[in-house]
Order: structure tokens, then sequence, then C-alpha cells
């Protein structure tokens, strides 16, 4: 039997200073169940408002994730967009008004305006100041100090996200520098 | 409630990642993505950049533009080469200014001013920790902050200033090796050694950790300042520029942009065959001569990837021999493996680290993550989010009841963190059933004899009335110490009968594992099985729906059909006697027909009032769209 068992079983002859160590007792083991208590009432705030964050939390995701979802698709299909702008700039030019080009140009456009219609958007470069948030400048060439002068690829916005920063050259006064690899 | 982080603070790209509800998760950059690029800028206005933005105009400003800066924290000018270039050496290779501090310590230019490495870190980390503010809605003022295993006390030190110049309280500087080992949850084993292979963008480390008391010890450490995966895109690209000269006599290596499209092309198919056996690079339009546009299309096979960069991931082999051999010990004796950088996702890699320490190495967790992960998961045990008290069980098998034809019916699925309770509500299998039996399983097995049973009770007085009306809910609660009981419950009546379960939990591992093969080996048997009795339950609703439409409609059906209804009921009920699930499906349709024909013949009358819908408060109903009144089964219990 242990010390505390002993203890207990000796309760039923509440006499002197044994009585006294059951109060002193009894009262460590009133403040432990109170500590004990307010750890566990701690614990238990702290899972309720780990809940209520993560729940908030899956909210939005899943709501960012509806609005951004066809992001990812859109990014892919970019490339396909670029190759028929490629396409169509390289069109020779005594084919230019030939009805299969024509309808080829056609599909460029219609492709692109389905894009839009989901809410992508170019982004303007040409001959305005270059801007980081927007453009990725992959050369730097003689030219007006920090407008881009050339743009490699378009890039896109897609609802309020930049989806692909255009692609630029950008003017400088110093000699011309390598491409970023 | 402030939060704290874990920050993997890279060579080139730098990640947050943070606990939530007791698992980590890293934090989107403000820009979208979960990589921050490790370049800070001032541009040409006095604007500060950090990041992806300070990337994309890293050529147009390259004097004001700082990269690579872990490279010189807590190095001194004069420091000559160990692991990395020595530090002059290493200056003259940056487009930005690096110069010698009063105290032979390391400045950079940038703007107008100077700044230790430590400076440029904090920008990077005042970057990450804004942006985890926003996501978390809360401020973050506390991080574990990862370094390589090989940094001296000088550069931990370095990084921990960073972090206190960013306003961040460094909780501790840990090992990259250490944090991946973590994220794998290692530190909760006994005595191991660990090896973590660690290949990126542009280095490889490996490092071999001994773990001991819930510590790790680095070892030994061995590693490539110069070998990643930019060598293996490198590879691709000259190989594809080879086969584009040798097809069309045209060299892009002269073409720059050309070269662009060509890199992006080169890391696209290598991430392709990680997965896949083949893939075609396909980059129309990519030059062009006097004789028109030229298209490359080339098809790339894994076998032909692996070929080229062979050389390249037997390199790796040396480091790791070298570090197992000054940790004193064998590759057989590394007891775990763990796989960091994006680059070990290729399949190659990931064979050729399993044939050196003989042993499969851990996957599962991000490799591009598992160190800012490993990192969130220290900071959440320092903070004391991480309890041992606080970790919450699951419950190893699925809890559910059996239902009619012998079905289980789940009601807890397995790995559902407990306490947890659920209820359902079914009803009875046949009129004026006067007492439903709940038969308690455990087991993914669909059907109920395949399962463990925990316990059986009767819960009876249920009032006279045809099959499907009675509501009898079923509630199941499990709680923190996996008690479980269950509770059944007339809600006509009022009436109830509960049982607790203390055994539900007293399985042994084995016993859970050996369950849960048993239900994968038989899956398609025991398919196959739920399918027959799902037949055999719509053929016996559809009888007892034919006998009630023939009473429901005597008057309005002639005396051949109702003849004819008759026999092809019986038909059913005789096939449902049998074990031919082929002749009870024959049945049922013939039956189905002939009920269609009286559907004719009432065809003036309004449909029939349909009896009560599901009223389960908890799951979707599985049953195939039937009517409420339907089966025969005495003493069966169904779901309504």
């Amino acid at each position: 039997m242990s010390e505390d068992e002993e203890r207990y079983s000796d309760t039923e002859q509440p006499e002197g200073d044994e009585s006294l160590m059951d109060v002193a007792t009894l009262t460590k083991e009133l403040d432990d169940a109170r500590q004990r208590a307010e750890d566990y009432l701690i614990s238990w705030q702290r899972a309720q408002a780990d809940f209520t964050n993560i729940r908030r939390r899956l909210e939005q995701d899943k709501a960012e994730a509806i609005k951004y979802a066809e992001g990812d698709l859109i990014l892919k299909l970019l490339l396909v967009l670029d190759d028929l702008d490629r396409a169509m700039k390289h069109a020779p030019p005594d084919l230019k008004s030939d009805g299969w080009v024509q309808g080829m140009e056609g599909i460029a456009r219609k492709f692109k305006g389905v894009l839009e219609g989901a809410g992508l958007e170019e982004i303007a470069a040409m001959g305005l100041a270059f801007d980081p948030t927007l453009h990725e400048a992959v050369a730097c060439l003689p030219g007006p100090e920090g407008m881009v002068i050339a743009e490699h690829d378009k890039g896109y916005r897609f609802k309020d996200r930049v989806l692909r920063p255009s692609r630029v050259a950008v003017g400088s006064s110093e000699p011309a520098q390598e491409i970023i690899a | 409630m402030a939060k704290a982080v874990g920050i993997d603070l890279g060579t080139t790209f730098s990640e947050i990642a943070v606990m939530q509800a007791g698992e980590p998760a890293v934090i989107p950059s403000a820009e979208g993505g979960n990589l921050t690029p490790s370049y800070v800028a001032i541009s040409k206005t006095g604007e500060r950049l950090v990041g992806q933005v300070a990337r994309r105009q890293a050529i147009v400003n390259p004097e004001n533009t700082v990269f690579l800066i872990k490279r010189f924290m807590g190095r001194k000018w004069d420091e000559p080469a160990g692991r990395e270039l020595s530090v002059q050496e290493d200056a003259k290779r940056r487009p930005y200014k690096v110069t010698r501090g009063s105290n032979s310590e390391v400045r950079v230019a940038m703007g107008d001013k100077e700044y230790s490495p430590p400076e440029i870190s904090a920008m990077i980390l005042q970057k990450l920790k804004a942006d985890a503010e926003a996501y978390l809605g809360e401020p973050v003022t506390e991080a574990v902050i990862t370094v390589p295993a090989y940094f001296n006390d000088a550069q931990r030190q370095a990084t921990k200033d960073a972090g206190q110049i960013a306003g961040l309280n460094v909780l501790r500087i840990i090992n990259e090796p250490t944090a991946a080992a973590l994220a794998y949850g290692l530190d909760k084993k006994k005595e191991e050694t660990v090896a973590v292979y660690d290949l990126g963008g542009g280095t490889f480390d490996i490092s071999v950790l001994e773990l001991g008391d819930g510590t790790f010890q680095v070892k030994s450490t061995a590693g490539d300042t110069h070998l990643g995966g930019d060598d293996f895109d490198q590879r691709i690209m000259d190989w594809l520029a080879d086969e584009f000269k040798r097809d069309q006599g045209i060299d892009l290596r002269n073409d720059k942009m050309a070269m662009q499209r060509l890199k992006e092309a080169a890391e696209k198919a290598k991430i392709e065959l990680s997965t896949v056996q083949q893939t075609e690079v396909n980059l129309p339009f990519i030059t062009a001569d006097a004789s028109g546009p030229k298209h490359l299309t080339i098809n790339l096979t894994r076998s032909k990837l692996e070929q080229l960069v062979m050389d390249l991931v037997d390199k790796t082999l040396e480091p790791c021999r070298r570090a197992v051999e000054d940790a004193g010990i064998t590759a057989a004796k590394i007891d775990e493996v763990v796989l960091v950088g994006g680059q070990t996702r290729m399949p190659l890699v990931q064979q050729k680290v399993k044939e050196f320490f003989g042993r499969e190495p851990n996957k599962g967790v991000n490799p591009d993550e598992v160190v800012a992960i490993g990192a969130a998961i220290q900071a959440g045990v320092l903070k004391g989010e991480v309890k041992d008290v606080l970790l919450l069980d699951v419950t190893p098998l699925t809890l559910g009841i059996e239902t009619l034809g012998g079905v289980a019916t789940p009601l807890i699925t397995r790995n559902t963190t407990i306490p947890t309770s659920k209820s359902q509500v079914f009803s009875t299998a046949a009129d004026n059933q006067p007492s439903v039996e709940i038969h308690v399983l455990q087991g993914e097995r669909p059907m109920a004899a395949d399962n463990r049973t925990l316990g059986r009770f009767i819960l009876d007085g249920i009032l006279p009335a045809p099959r499907g009306l009675p509501q009898i809910e079923v509630a199941f609660d499990i709680d923190a110490n996996g008690i479980l009981s269950v509770r059944a419950r007339d809600k006509g009546t009022g009436k109830e009968q509960k049982i607790t379960i203390t055994a539900s939990s007293g399985l042994s591992k084995e016993d859970v594992a050996k369950m849960q093969k048993e239900a994968e080996a038989h899956a398609s048997e025991d398919a196959r099985r739920k399918d027959e009795a799902e037949v055999r339950n719509n053929a016996d609703t559809m009888a007892y729906q034919a006998e009630k439409m023939l009473r429901d409609n005597k008057d309005k059906v002639g005396a051949d059909l109702n003849t004819e209804v008759e026999s092809k009921i019986g038909a059913v009920r005789s096939a449902l006697q049998g074990a031919d699930t082929e002749a009870i499906k024959r049945a049922s349709s013939e039956l189905t027909e002939a009920m269609q024909k009286i559907g004719s013949a009432v065809y003036q009358q309004s449909p029939p009032p349909g009896g009560a819908g599901p009223q389960d408060s908890s799951s979707g109903g599985e049953e195939p769209p039937k009517p409420p009144d339907e089966g025969t089964v005495e003493g069966e219990f169904r779901e309504v």
C-alpha cells in the first residue's frame, strides 16, 4: 500500500496531526486538480481556436482554388497560344490573303477569345516603362533607358494575378547583356 | 496567438512553413507559388525589391541585385576556399560589388549603401514573414531557420543575426538534413543512422546523421557545390540542339531566344519523364532560314534521358561513399535514407540511391518542401504545439453495422481521428417487423460475415408498420480512449438500447495490418459479393413493390395482367431462393416489364405518394434509387 492510499484509509479517524495532514494533502490535490483543469481549459481553447482558424483557412483556400482553378490549365495552354502567335507572325507575306491562312487566323483569334472569356488578359509591355511586377527582363539592349523595347513572349494576367510575366528586352545606354539562362 | 514558423533559407530559393492544427503546411508567397527566389534588389527608383520581382529585373539592374548571399554568410574576406570557393574568388563572379569591411567582414553594395550579408538575408526573411502574416492573418514572431550541416559557428550566428534583424525571435538554428529527417518523423525512432541525400537545382549534399535520445548528430557531410538539376537540363538542351543541327543543319546555340525556349522545354521534358516513358519535345517555329520556318519535334525516351545524365547521377555516389566512410561505417549500416531536392524525383536517381544504400529511400513528402516542413515541425515542438498528449489517435479499422443482405454498412471509416461520433437513420426490412438486431462490425470488407463482430444487441418494441417506415437512429461514439458505444433508438417510440465495447482498440498492430491486407487481397471477390447482395436486395424490393402495386390498383388491373404479374413475382421469389445471380437479374427484369404494364393500365391516375424519404443525418444513401417500401426478409435491418 502506498503512502497516499494509507492516508485515504485513515480518513475515518480525523484526529490531531493526521487530520491536518489530510487537509494539507487534500489542499495539494485540489491545487493540482485546479492546475490540471486550467491546463486542459487552455489546451481546449487552443484546439478550438485552431479548429476555427483552420476552418476559415479551408474556406479561403477553397474559394481561391475555385477562383484560380482554371489558371493552371490556361498557363499550359499559353504555350499553344504562343505557338499560334508565332505561326501567324511567320505566315509568308504572299499567303496573307490566302483563304486557308485567314481561316487559321480565325482559329487563333477564337482560341484567344475563349481564354479571355475565362478571365485571361494580355499584359501591355511594348513601349512602356519596365515594371518587374509585370515584366521579366530577358535581355538588355541599346535603347531608351528602362523602357521595354522588344517583347519575346506576351505576358498574361488571370483574374487579378499575373499568370505569366511578359518576357521583354529592356533599353539600356550600357552595352548589351546576356540573356539569363 | 503569434505563430512560430519554420524557414528554409536557401541559396537560390527560400520557403516558409507553419504548423496548422497539428499539421505542417508550406505558406505560398504573395505572388503565388511556394518558392521565393533568394534575390534582393534596390530598383533604379530606390525601391527595395525581394523575391520573384527582384529576380525578374536582375538583368537590367545587375549591380544592384544581390543573390547567392548565403555563400557569404558569416565568412571573412580572407577566408580560403573550403567546401565553397574562397570569398574573394566568389566575389569576382558576382555582378554586384562585394567589398571588405573594416573588420575584414564581407560587405555587399546595393543602391548607394553597403550591407552585411545578414542584413540582405534579413530582407528575404522579412518578405517571407510578411507573406506568412498576410496568409495566416496573425503576427509571426518566432522562427526555426535551417542551415547546411557543414555551416560553422560563425555562419550559424550570422543566420541567427539575420533572423533577429528581420524581427524574428530565432528559436533554433537546425541543420537542413535534420529538418528533412524530422519531416519524416524519424526522431521518433530509436537509435538509428540516417543518410540525407539532397540533390537540388545547383548543389548536391549528402549527410550522415546519428539519432540518439530524439536528437540528431551530424556524423559527416560531403557534396558538390556545382552539381544539380540545372546540369541535367543542360544535358538535355545540348542533345536537343545537336539533334536539331544534325537534322536541319542549323545550330540553335547561336540564337539566344531559341535557347531560352529550349531550356524551358528541356526542363518540362525532364519532369514529364519522371512519370512517363516517352515525351515529345515540340517547339514549332523555333527558327527560320531562307527556305522558311523550322520546327523542332524530337521524341525523348526515359532511357535516352538516363543515358544522357547517367554520369551526373554517378557523380553523386562518390561523395556518398566519402560521407559513409567519414562517419566510420559502411553503407549497409544506414537504417534510413531521406531524399531532398526536386531532382530526387527522377526514377534513375532513386534507383541509384537505393542501390548504393541497399534500401528503399523515404519519399512521400514533397522533396522541395521537406526542409521547410521539418523546420515548421521543430518550431511546433519548441512552442509546445506538438505535444504527445495532444496527439490524437485514429480508429485503425472501419466500424459499422450489418444491413439487409449481409452487407457491412460503415458508420465510422478507418483513420478517422477520435474522439468522434456519427449517426445514421435505418429502417425495417419487413412489414410489421417487431425488432431489429444491431450487429456491430469492425473491418474493411464489404460483407458483414468477413468482418470482426464487436457486439450485438436487439432493439424491440417497434410498432407494427410497413417496411421502411420506422426510423431507427443508430449512433456510434468513440471516446478519446477508443471505447466505442453504440446506441439504437426508435424515433417513433423513443425506445432505446445501447452497448459499450471496450475491446474495439484491443487489436494489435499486426492484427490491423492483417485485416487491411485481407481486405485488399479480397477486394474484387468482395465487390462481386456485394453486387450480388445488391441484386438480391433490389429483386426483393421489386417483388414487394409489385405486390403492393397489385393490391393498390386491384380494380384497374385486368385479370390477365394480374395473373401475369403474380407469376413474375413468383419467379423472382423462387429465383431468390437459389444462388444464381443471373437468374435473379433475369426474373427481376421480366418483372419490371410486367410492372410497366400495370403502369400503363393505371396511367390516368396520379402517381402514388412516396413513403418516408432518406432521413439520414450523416451519410448520403448508398442505395440505388428505389421506392421506400421494399424487401421481405423477416427480421433484417436496412438503410433508408
